[in-house]
């Protein structure tokens, strides 16, 4: 897989929350279906980093690029559809509707792209086969274990088939099986699709399913690790 | 002597220490705390005013000459009916201050279980909790006893001494049944240091009903007993009639309400390709008694309202008829007006409690419609799924009100007999629906700032 | 740790002879140093010497001779005894890393360089041995293995990220003494 081609630029990022400054000066570059664990204490301004780049804030100053796309200067709406459809999203906790049922939450998406529900429920099914999942469908998130919620939050962020998924600290509230568990699962499906996934992660054994490390410190890139260089 | 000298100090030393644990809580706390406090204040201040006033009134014995409002509140009987009118308006004042109380509840049920959880006894946090509770109340019922006071004195002479007692009895009522209340309402949390966490939603059926229906049979209670007292038995027949049917038709409503919400979301979530038809059906099913405790005092209005729009346009037409000389016209529409009034007050207290619920709804979600909106959910598409969860449910149990009310003025006009009105009378549910829709539409301003990335961060 | 007890443990899931023992060895315990065959051979004498196996065989067929070794009752009892002794959690850690920091402050080279390029070399273990264990044919020992070791290096990488972040009050600290 060729991972020369930035799929997403970002350049000399700054972000300041009240008056602390979360970013400042942070470039960084996510090649096409790489897998990238961005790394820092509690802190370094890693949230603040992803939200940037996925389009959900705007940086005070700096460029995001995707596709040719300044992101950074894309109206709401269109960013609204973005991170729909080329972009999935997945959070510690808090990304399913606690009302809808597993297969609704994977098909949500779908049903806002204008699918209709049985192909949805079709698609979704087969994306929570994927993730090991299959059987919950009925189940709403507050009846399921953390590790198959957030297995249910990945298929649903996969469920448009993005070219990125952003995942904040995706196993943060996770015990250490379930957490391998659900980033085996993301790291297999992602190679196999062919997807950029943006890891974010304070959690070593985490950051060690990545191709590639970028650390983060008071809001600055400290050092970045390639590992395919460093072998 | 001396010990029960210690106890009391000990117990006011207990309190000031509780009270002073109260406001540091609420002082820090987030601006939902004081918009609780100021809403709460407003709606004790609407309860004793007209609690004050219907006492009043009902003070007033025999025919008097009374120089305001064309000589309504002269003759005995008349003010009665004013005075259930006014005891009426008591429940969709209730239920706006139940609204008001659920106004950061989730923030308030953690902070009192976390509390506990550093040590606080239960006793202590039931005590502060109806501290908080009752002083906002009592705030809200100072300030309708420091209007009310002085206009009696203004309008009435010498008002009987027991006036006074009922007075400073009713403007502490509020306050005392809204900090039993509380403390009622906190038991699950008092119980446990860990509060309500992980929350599996009781059975809700049975006790909506019961709050639903208690008040209103209070009030109704209290109104019949003013009508009874005032002329025989048989004058007081029609208004019981009218009074019963009133109350039936709103609790049918609620359960219609709360039994539509369910079968509707159930339906609907099974068929529906629309997002936003989606998660309203959802949270219908889940919830649909949420729903139907919002909507009790909207459906009451509407079943009061068709009623006496009906009622009154037959009222008008017969004494305008032919055949008919009227000497007082002007009592008459006074009397009309002023019901009208009363209704229309009832209506604006039941939107304003609508609206405070979407938006204590918003709030409470905000977390989640954040990372919604994170991940491409449009916010169109939340905005109108919290429309709909307003639309749906409300629109069988409108037109259920809308016929009670009918059923009630046509009973009239047959008694009556005289010509029935329709189009006037069956307009006004659909009017109630549309502002219905425009209070829960105030919140949409308020899903913009909560569906902000900062809103990630938290719980 | 004991290779008196390990191949005391493989012997007692049936006599086998000594390059068997190696290579079931080095298949069992994946992450582990491979054992040389001359100690797996050592090893077994000394076990008879005192009594905890003996030679049951020599087997021939169609190649070098080779021995064949069992268990005996006493190997079987001193096993069990092994098996339920507990491990002393290691009171002195040999720590090379902070042996070198300390000494990089001493000498004043770059001991925050170090740390830096050896949390690289950590990671890229890491990442090696999470290739290891979530390749599709990994079996549950594999993947057992590799967690011991990861779980281990991460309690190091965590340690090397603290003490990068204080390693200016380490450096007077040390400077002073």
């Amino acid at each position: 897989m060729s991972h020369e081609v930035p799929l997403l630029t970002a350049r000399a990022l700054a972000k300041t929350h009240g008056r602390t400054k979360a970013l400042r000066d942070a470039t960084i570059e996510l090649r096409a279906g790489e897998i990238l664990a961005v790394t820092g204490t509690s802190g370094s301004g890693k949230s603040t980093l992803l939200h940037c780049l996925a389009g959900i804030v705007r940086p005070d100053e700096g460029s995001v690029v995707y596709a040719g796309q300044r992101l950074d200067q894309l109206p709401d709406k269109r960013l609204s559809e973005l991170r729909r459809t080329e972009f999935g999203v997945v959070f510690q906790f808090g990304q399913l509707i606690p009302e809808l049922t597993a297969i609704d939450n994977v098909a949500l998406p779908l049903l806002l792209a204008g699918v209709g529900r049985a192909e949805a429920h079709k698609r979704a099914g087969a994306w929570m086969e994927r993730f090991g999942v299959r059987g919950q469908e009925e189940q709403r998130p507050g009846e399921m274990s953390g590790g198959q919620a957030q297995r249910v939050s990945m298929a649903r962020a996969l469920v448009t088939g993005p070219k990125i998924v952003f995942a904040d600290e995706p196993t943060g509230a996770l015990d250490s099986l379930a957490s391998e568990q659900v980033m085996a699962a993301m790291v297999h499906t992602a190679r196999e699709a062919g997807i950029a996934v943006l890891l974010i992660t304070h959690d070593h054994q985490v950051a060690a399913y990545a191709d590639r490390e970028v650390r983060l410190r008071d809001g600055a890139i400290e050092d970045s690790v390639d590992f395919e260089v460093a072998q | 002597m001396s010990a029960s000298v210690k106890a009391q100090a000990s117990v006011r030393t207990l309190v000031m220490e509780d009270l002073r644990l109260a406001w540091q809580l609420t002082r820090g706390s987030d601006r939902r705390e004081w918009l609780r406090v100021l809403l709460t204040a407003v709606g004790a201040a609407l309860a004793t005013g007209f609690g004050l006033a219907a006492l009043g009134i009902g003070a007033v014995r025999g025919n008097v000459e009374f120089p305001y409002l064309n000589g309504l509140l002269d003759e005995p009987g008349v003010r009665n009916g004013v005075v259930a009118a006014l005891l009426l308006l008591l429940v969709p004042v209730l239920g706006f201050l139940a609204q008001c109380a659920r106004i950061g509840a989730v923030h308030r049920d953690r902070r009192l279980a976390s509390l506990r959880l550093v040590g606080a006894t239960a006793p202590q946090v039931r005590r502060i909790a109806a501290l908080e509770a009752g002083l906002a109340c009592l705030l809200g019922s100072a300030v309708a006893a420091a209007v009310s006071v002085p206009s009696l004195l203004f309008l009435w002479d010498r008002p009987p001494l027991w006036l006074w007692a009922a007075f400073a009895g009713a403007t502490l009522v509020v306050p005392v049944v809204a900090a039993l209340v509380s403390v009622l309402a906190l038991r699950r949390v008092v119980a446990s240091p860990l509060g309500w966490v992980r929350r599996v939603r009781p059975e809700r059926g049975a006790s909506a009903l019961l709050t639903l229906g208690a008040p209103t049979l209070m009030v109704g209670a209290a109104a019949a007993l003013v009508l009874m007292g005032g002329e025989e038995l048989s004058y007081t027949a029609f208004p019981l009639a009218v009074l019963g049917a009133v109350t039936l038709t709103a609790v049918g409503s609620v359960a219609v309400s709360g039994g539509t919400a369910k079968l509707m979301g159930r339906w609907l979530a099974a068929r529906t390709d629309n997002p936003a038809v989606l998660i309203a059906a959802e949270r219908l099913r889940t919830d649909p008694w949420a729903a139907a405790r919002t909507h009790a005092a909207v459906l009451l209005v509407t079943v009061v309202g068709v009623s006496f729009l009906g009622i009154r346009q037959m009222l008008l037409d017969d004494l305008n008829g032919p055949g008919r000389r009227v000497d007082d016209m002007a009592f008459y529409t006074t009397g009309i007006n002023l019901t009208g009034a009363a209704v229309l007050v009832a209506l604006t207290i039941t939107l304003s409690g609508l609206a405070v619920g979407a938006a204590e709804s918003l709030a409470t979600r905000r977390h989640g419609l954040a990372a919604q909106a994170a991940a491409g959910v449009p916010q169109a598409v939340l905005g109108r799924a919290l429309l709909l969860e307003t639309a749906l449910p409300l629109a069988p149990a409108m037109l259920l009100a809308g016929l009670g009310g009918t059923a009630v003025y046509l009973a009239y006009g047959i008694v009556a007999q005289v010509s029935v009105p329709l189009l006037l009378p069956l307009l006004f549910p659909a009017m109630v629906y549309a502002s219905c829709l425009l209070a829960a539409a105030t919140a949409l301003p308020l899903l913009r700032r909560v569906v902000q990335p900062g809103e990630l961060r938290y719980a | 740790m004991s290779t008196r007890h390990i191949l005391l443990g493989l012997l007692a899931g049936g006599p086998s002879h000594g390059y068997d023992l190696k290579r079931r060895h080095d298949e069992r315990f994946p992450q582990a140093r491979p054992l040389a065959y001359g100690q797996v051979y050592t090893t077994l004498q000394r076990l008879v010497r005192d009594g905890l196996a003996e030679i049951e065989g020599t087997d021939s067929a169609g190649g070098p001779e080779r021995t064949r070794y069992r268990s005996t009752d006493e190997g079987a009892r001193e096993l069990a005894k092994w098996t339920g002794e507990i491990t002393p959690p290691a009171p002195f850690v040999t720590n090379e890393i902070f042996a070198k920091v300390v000494c990089a402050i001493l000498a004043s080279t770059d001991p925050a360089g170090y740390l830096r390029a050896q949390r690289a070399a950590h990671m890229e273990r890491m990442r090696q041995l999470t290739a290891v264990k979530t390749a599709t044919d990994a079996d549950l020992a594999t993947v057992l293995s590799a967690d011991y070791a990861l779980s281990h290096l991460d309690a190091d990488l965590r340690w090397m990220t603290t003490t990068a972040a204080r390693l200016t009050t380490l450096t007077a600290e040390v400077d002073a003494a």
